[in-house]
């Protein structure tokens, strides 16, 4: 090495201080860049999705690179950071608080509400059941109105059936005169038609005598009547015989005149025999 | 000359039985048991309060409660015509009705009011019936109930029962009970009496101002008799075991009783002021519930001689004793109509308890209500309608009419009160 070779000690002085300089300098350069050799540190953090405040403090203590600047500023900036980390948990503490008390607050009035619909749910099932009530009592009504209509209506049915049924007979007794048996005439009249009508006009005054005003006892009455070949009746019925019952008497009346038109024959032979009739009622059957 | 007047007279007896001959006869058996269809208008009012015009919702209400009416509803009809002259009578025989009944209300003087009605028949196109009644206005009701009775009577020929009282059992506080007096319909209820203990089976006296009942304030059942204008009453029956179900004589001078006071249960008479106690039936078996025919000469009982409890009758003049039900294997609780001629009581029928109504002469029976729990029937005085206690879908007991053509049950409008034990009171003259 060429150095060795110096001869003069001032020589040697002036390269070792050199080198220590040099050496120094190197130190230092080394030194002062602070080589980050340790694994830098992470904040362990609670991520509260419900507390989005708590959430952005968190956020900012776990960026690295803040940590690093942290790191590299003075003890008062560290001071200062770190009232300002207790405030921000202050602050954070009481929007906490806040928070939880108005979630409190909520649930109460979540609660609230939930009882106030249970009211009103209750309320409307009341109204419904008292509604239910009212539509099933007017059901029944309309039920006792339609049954006593539909009342009517078979027993109009049948009368119309029994008047279909005599026409029928009518037409084949133009086309096939009677021989003998029940359609047998006498002194003019089918006596087959003529009951037939009689049963009608029976059954006709029979649907309309109320029997209950008739009392229990065995009872009979007697009318007479006159009718219109409309079935009209030609003035008032006779009453030929009481039961001695005026509520049974007047009954029996009412049912007579409820009865108009009455089914009669068109045939003016068959209506001559039933223009005058005699009723006999037995209002609680026969003895 | 005689002779040509035999011919002659011999002529006009051939002529007059072949005019009889030639008259067709139809005979027409039975009818059907159908209401009859009424309309009642709204009564107009002259100076009277506007609300006492709804009177004819009372007469409505008493007349549909029957079963032998049908109150039309007259909302839609107009005016209501002042007499039958001014009456549409095709107007109103195509709303179906028989009868119309109007009326108005007149203000006599200070809470005087005077009510003029008219029944009209339909048919007939005239006024059949019409009164005046004469009253203070909180009577509206009372008269109301009193022209129901007059229409009632005039078109069924029975008297009405719309202007009688009952009689209740309440028990309240769950453990007190209250004897109450109502009108026959459960408005204008009256406390008779007040008891810590229970009181049942009050029964009315044939002139409607005692009733004997029985209570339980002695620790066992003992009867008593009570006044109902004083309030007064007196120990009828207090002897050893239980003394209960009392029944008033048609006279109202005896009643029958059942004393449990040598074994079982057995009737005994004991006339109304408690003297003269004799038994009456001597059985091995339980006889209990007497109930007098209206005459006065029989007592119909339930006894348990033939097994399961069913209904006898004891003849006061033979001692005969006479089995009565047969349908059914459980049948009780005995009540006779004012004629005699219909038998009431509880049968069980398919494992519920229903209201039965017996005819004495064809001893046909129909059942009037549908049960499960019904219980202590008793007649209306006309014997047209029962009143009776069933239980509410088996929760709440009411006290209900029915109709005796079982065509109406109504409930009394008793509220919540929890009511049992009725008792009909007698018609008063």
């Amino acid at each position: 090495m060429k150095f060795l070779k110096l001869e003069n000690n001032d020589e040697l002085q002036a390269n070792l201080f050199s080198f220590a300089i040099h050496l120094a300098l190197f130190l230092v350069m080394i030194f002062s860049v602070g080589w980050q050799t340790k694994t830098p540190y992470y904040g362990e953090v609670e991520l509260w999705d419900s507390v989005p405040v708590q959430k952005k403090i968190n956020k900012t203590q776990a960026t690295p690179k803040k940590k690093i600047k942290q790191k590299q500023n003075t003890k008062a900036k560290k001071s200062a950071e770190a009232k300002a980390k207790a405030k921000a948990q202050k602050e954070a503490d009481i929007k906490l608080k806040k928070k939880k008390a108005a979630e409190k607050r909520a649930a109460e009035a979540k609660a609230k509400k939930l009882k106030k619909q249970k009211a009103i749910k209750e309320l409307k099932k009341k109204v419904l059941k008292q509604e239910k009530i009212d539509k099933l009592k007017k059901e029944m009504l309309e039920k006792e109105k339609v049954e006593r209509l539909q009342q009517q209506i078979i027993e109009q049915q049948k009368i119309e059936k029994m008047q279909a049924e005599l026409r029928e007979s009518e037409l084949k007794q133009q086309k096939k005169p009677a021989l003998e048996g029940e359609n047998e005439v006498k002194g003019g009249v089918n006596t087959g038609e003529l009951n037939k009508y009689k049963l009608l006009i029976q059954q006709k005054i029979q649907q309309n005598v109320n029997q209950q005003l008739c009392g229990l006892d065995y009872v009979i009455l007697e009318f007479r009547i006159s009718l219109m070949p409309t079935g009209e009746l030609l003035g008032q019925p006779k009453m030929t015989k009481s039961s001695k019952i005026k509520s049974c008497d007047d009954a029996v009346e009412r049912a007579i005149i409820q009865s108009q038109p009455l089914p009669l024959p068109k045939d003016s032979g068959l209506f001559s025999k039933l223009k005058n009739l005699e009723l006999k009622f037995h209002p609680n059957g026969v003895e | 000359m005689n002779k040509f007047l035999n011919i002659i007279f011999a002529g006009f007896l051939f002529f007059s039985s072949s005019v009889i001959h030639a008259l067709e006869v139809i005979e027409i058996l039975g009818g059907k048991a159908s209401q009859i269809p009424i309309a009642v208008m709204p009564f107009k009012s002259f100076g009277a309060q506007k609300d006492i015009g709804k009177i004819n919702s009372v007469i409505k209400g008493d007349l549909g409660r029957s079963g032998l009416f049908y109150p039309l509803d007259t909302r839609g009809v107009a005016a209501s015509p002042n007499s039958d002259k001014e009456v549409n009578f095709s107007q109103w025989k195509s709303l179906e009705a028989q009868f119309l009944i109007i009326g108005r209300i007149d203000f006599v003087q200070k809470e005087k009011i005077k009510v003029s009605w008219s029944l009209i028949d339909i048919y007939k196109q005239q006024t059949i019936l019409s009164g005046e009644y004469v009253g203070k206005n909180n009577q509206i009701r009372a008269i109301g109930h009193k022209v129901s009775d007059k229409v009632y009577e005039r078109l069924t020929g029975s008297r009405g029962v719309f202007h009688t009282k009952i009689a209740f059992v309440e028990k309240y506080n769950n453990k007190k009970f209250k004897l109450n007096i109502a009108d026959y319909d459960g408005y204008n209820i009256t406390s008779l009496l007040d008891s810590k203990m229970p009181i049942i089976s009050p029964r009315w006296s044939p002139d409607g101002k005692k009733i004997a009942y029985v209570s339980f304030e002695k620790e066992k059942p003992v009867i008593y008799i009570q006044e109902i204008a004083t309030g007064k009453r007196k120990l009828l029956a207090n002897f050893k075991g239980n003394n209960s179900a009392p029944s008033w004589s048609p006279d109202g001078k005896r009643l029958a009783i059942v004393l449990t006071y040598n074994t079982n249960s057995q009737i005994y008479l004991i006339n109304a002021d408690g003297s003269d106690v004799k038994r009456l039936i001597r059985s091995s078996s339980i006889t209990t519930e007497p109930s007098w025919s209206p005459d006065g000469k029989e007592i119909y009982y339930t006894s348990n001689q033939g097994g399961g409890p069913q209904i006898y009758k004891f003849n006061l003049e033979s001692s005969e004793v006479t089995r009565v039900t047969f349908e059914g294997k459980y049948n009780l609780y005995p009540s006779l109509s004012y004629d005699g001629k219909l038998l009431l009581y509880l049968t069980q029928d398919q494992g519920k308890f229903k209201v039965a109504l017996q005819n004495l002469q064809s001893n046909q029976v129909l059942k009037l209500t549908k049960g499960p729990l019904d219980e202590a029937p008793v007649f209306a005085p006309n014997g047209h309608m029962v009143l009776f206690v069933y239980k509410n879908y088996g929760k709440t007991t009411k006290i209900g009419t029915v109709s005796i053509n079982g065509l109406k049950i109504d409930p009394l409008p008793l509220g919540s009160r929890q009511v049992q034990e009725p008792a009909w009171g007698p018609i008063k003259n």
